[in-house]
């Protein structure tokens, strides 16, 4: 293709012609009433065949830059912008409705975050594949490709009816359908157990082996992006504040940016806090879980499933275990069960002694009552006490100071406060009248890595001024070495293995401890690919 | 590392969204709701006559000099017949609605919040007078009590109160099942406590803006059933019921019994468009 051949050839890169280009592109949008700049002055260049990773965290910038090279800028935001962002030659930006739609057919896949949302719930698989592929063998020989097994069988369901990683796989599949030039990516793995995810970010490369497409990954995940991309670039506040071969930017970052996104990662090499030391056999226990057993109902009369299926652990008082599974494994329902909850089918959770359990939910937002004030939520938890309405004040105010935040947040509602400091006020409601046991479900799975290491640090300052039994659910296993005296590998409602974080990890004993380790993302800073 | 700072403009509440023009026409339209309640609790002091009383010559076209909507086939002045009948109009819708949502919010409310065997009877019985014929059942108990505006006004209740007890469990049900009433749970809040504080003050927007939309249809079902005679009785000005006396006089004098009627179609528009444009405002916040 040659649409731009008339370009100056720059001594920059090697003959190659770019599949994409980004030239001094600034953006802004109108969002709450207000027009702010989302990009500022952004050059990028995708040359072909390679993985080039981009990275931020969130809200700086990477999905809008996405949105701009498939030509799908919401209108509604009333977009203004200077500088080019073109695709084979097209301006994705500029260009009429009707060219970027070409555009997007014959040289753009895409594969979103969420593919429930970006998957047709009302269609069946195959036809949603036909559209694309205009062929069932075809589309049978392309779900092969991305790994989906018994394909022609899978043409006949549902989206609904597949799990998270076929679902992406089948997104992939209609991604790459029309031979694109460049596939573009945003979080495809974020909404993944680490398993699948490992198994979605080796389709992606071997994609662009098999097809020799370029591919744009978005991810706020430097560990993910370091996978398998050749270059990586950075983006900060709308920014590109570094480019360059994956190896250079993970092994020598020049912008203080990437330093401190480096810096905030949580690996399995990441020193652990010395404060606490692991309670001896004889500490009294603070919570027994014996042979409990919850199911559910499935949609089929009688026949239920096992969520939780014969777990026994004993927490000792003082301790923090980290609990650690993929989505479905029954983590959150023995989490539930402990804090009172959800009752176990059979078998007994017991919370010993007084304090009770308090718990912190992985979205805060949602576990704040939207109309209250925090100061109001608060409150609510020193109601039986009958304070005098300035303790009340006091003490409220007393507890945002200890999980870092001013008395002036307590006039906030929720929707005014970061997803940060909505967790903060979580954890606050949960010790402003400390309880014993602490429940934590995923608390900083929707946090940013900086927001998340900062949080953890918070939970283990309150574990460390309370005293409290912490009793902590996590997918990743770096958080779990991080925030457990011991972890608990739970799968399929069993929990297959106990122990210190040290021998989990170094020498686990189950077969599926060991793949959950193997899946973990670590950096690496691979050498540039062959192109 | 303490992140405590929270940007001026996000403790300002109730930010404007959009700078379109939406939100003035819906500012505009909720002032002109606003207006007739105005022109109904004043109509009284409006009418430039008795409406019950002969004033004038009889049939008078509109804007006769004294009589800007003429007069009817006894002489009574038509401005202050319809100024009236508006009243008893509106405040009926009123206060129909009020009622509804009163009653039929407190079973839906309850019914939603506790679930279970409550629940199943709640809303069985709520279903029970759903199955029934709304205007038939009013007609009957308007029948079996006698005519009169007080007992149109409760058959009409009767068949209206079912369908918010329905929407507001909904909205509730789909409350409770969020992180937040669990997290109050977990907190030790009560029953009570849970519903007042952490429940009912999530389903007053969608009940406001449902209620709102229904005033339309209310003034429509009553002024439907005094025309057949079932609503205020003469000589009290009623809008339906004097469209239907005069029913005789459309093709030879039509203001007669068109200004009664316009009246009806004018109230109704203006509290759907009202409603819809409150919907609208109170969304936008949301």
């Amino acid at each position: 293709m040659s649409a731009v051949a008339t370009q100056p050839e720059t001594v920059r890169h090697e003959a190659v012609e770019p599949v994409a280009t980004v030239e001094g592109f600034s953006l802004s949008l109108v969002r709450d009433g207000a027009r702010t700049e989302v990009l500022h002055d952004v050059d990028l260049v995708i040359r072909p065949g390679e993985v080039l990773g981009l990275v931020g965290e969130s809200g700086s910038g990477k999905s809008v830059l996405a949105l701009s090279l498939l030509g799908l800028l919401p209108q509604a935001s009333r977009p203004q912008s200077t500088g080019t962002v073109s695709v084979t030659g097209v301006d994705m930006v500029a260009a009429d409705e009707a060219t970027r739609r070409r555009v997007r057919r014959d040289a753009l896949g895409a594969i979103f975050q969420d593919p429930m949302t970006s998957l047709n719930p009302t269609m069946r698989v195959g036809r949603q594949l036909r559209e694309v592929t205009h062929d069932d063998d075809e589309s049978v020989r392309l779900l092969e490709t991305v790994g989906v097994r018994d394909a022609t069988l899978r043409l006949r369901v549902y989206p609904h009816e597949l799990s998270g990683g076929l679902r992406q796989r089948v997104m992939a599949a209609i991604a790459v359908a029309g031979r694109p030039r460049l596939v573009v990516a945003d979080e495809p793995t974020t909404a993944l157990d680490v398993t699948v995810q490992a198994q979605l970010l080796d389709l992606l490369r071997e994609l662009r082996d098999d097809f020799g497409c370029s591919v744009l990954l978005i991810t706020h995940d430097l560990a993910v992006a370091d996978q398998i991309a050749d270059r990586l670039a950075v983006m900060y506040r709308g920014e590109l504040v570094e480019v360059g071969p994956a190896a250079q930017v993970v092994r020598a970052p020049q912008h203080d940016y990437t330093r401190s996104l480096l810096a905030s990662r949580l690996s399995l090499g990441s020193p652990r806090d010395e404060r606490f030391a692991a309670p001896g056999a004889d500490a009294p226990a603070a919570v027994v879980v014996e042979g409990a057993r919850r199911e559910f109902g499935t949609r089929r009369r009688g026949q239920t499933v096992a969520a939780v299926d014969g777990v026994d652990l004993r927490i000792a008082a003082g301790e923090a275990l980290a609990v650690v599974g993929e989505s479905g494994s029954g983590k959150s329902t023995l989490l539930r069960m402990i804090a009172g909850l959800d009752r176990p089918t059979s078998g007994t959770v017991e919370v010993v002694g007084g304090g009770g359990a308090q718990m912190v939910f992985q979205d805060a937002g949602s576990s704040l009552t939207p109309w209250l004030t925090v100061g109001e939520t608060l409150a609510e938890r020193l109601r039986g006490r009958r304070l005098p309405r300035a303790d009340v004040r006091a003490r409220v105010e007393d507890a945002l100071a200890v999980v870092g935040l001013g008395p002036e947040v307590a006039r906030a509602r929720p929707a005014q406060l970061s997803g940060g400091q909505r967790q903060r006020v979580a954890l606050a409601r949960a010790t402003i009248v400390p309880p014993s046991v602490l429940l934590c479900d995923e608390p900083t799975s929707a946090l940013d890595a900086a927001l998340a290491k900062s949080v953890l640090a918070l939970i283990r300052d309150l574990r460390a001024r309370f005293g409290m039994t912490v009793v902590f659910v996590t997918h990743d296993l770096a958080v779990a070495r991080l925030m457990g005296d011991r972890i608990a590998v739970m799968s399929a409602g069993r929990v297959v293995e106990v122990g210190p974080p040290d021998q989990v990890i170094d020498d686990p004993q189950h077969d599926y401890t060991r793949s959950l380790l193997a899946a973990v993302p670590e950096l690496v800073g691979r050498t540039e690919g062959a192109a | 590392m303490s992140t405590t700072f929270v940007p001026r403009a996000r403790l300002r509440p109730g930010t404007v969204s959009g700078l379109d023009i939406a939100r003035p026409v819906n500012l505009a339209l909720v002032g002109v709701l606003v207006l007739v309640t105005l022109v109904a609790a004043l109509a009284r002091v409006l009418a430039p006559y008795d409406p019950i009383q002969p004033v004038g010559p009889l049939n008078l076209p509109p804007f006769s000099p004294g009589h800007l909507l003429g007069t009817d086939s006894i002489g009574r002045d038509l401005l202050s017949r319809t100024l009236v009948g508006v009243q008893s109009s509106w405040f009926s819708a009123l206060a129909v609605v009020a009622v509804g949502l009163v009653v039929g919010g407190t079973v839906g409310v309850v019914a939603g919040a506790s679930g279970g065997r409550v629940d199943a009877v709640l809303m069985r019985v709520t279903d029970l007078f759903l199955a029934l014929p709304g205007a038939l059942v009013a007609i009957a108990i308007v029948a079996a009590l006698g005519p009169g505006l007080t007992h149109t006004l409760v058959g009409v209740v009767i068949v209206w109160w079912p369908y918010y007890a329905r929407i507001l469990r909904g909205e509730v049900k789909a409350l409770a099942a969020r992180p937040h009433v669990e997290a109050a749970r977990l907190v030790g809040t009560g029953r009570f406590r849970l519903l007042s504080r952490h429940l009912l003050p999530g389903v007053v927007p969608t009940a406001i803006v449902t209620a709102s939309l229904d005033v339309g249809n209310v003034v429509l079902l009553l002024a439907g059933l005094s025309f057949l005679g079932l609503g205020q009785q003469a000589p009290a000005p009623e809008l339906g019921a004097d469209t239907s006396r005069a029913l005789s006089q459309l093709l030879s004098q039509w203001w007669v019994p068109g200004i009664p009627g316009l009246a009806v179609l004018v109230l109704t528009l203006v509290a759907n468009l009202g409603g819809d444009a409150i919907r609208n405002l109170v969304s936008g916040r949301r």
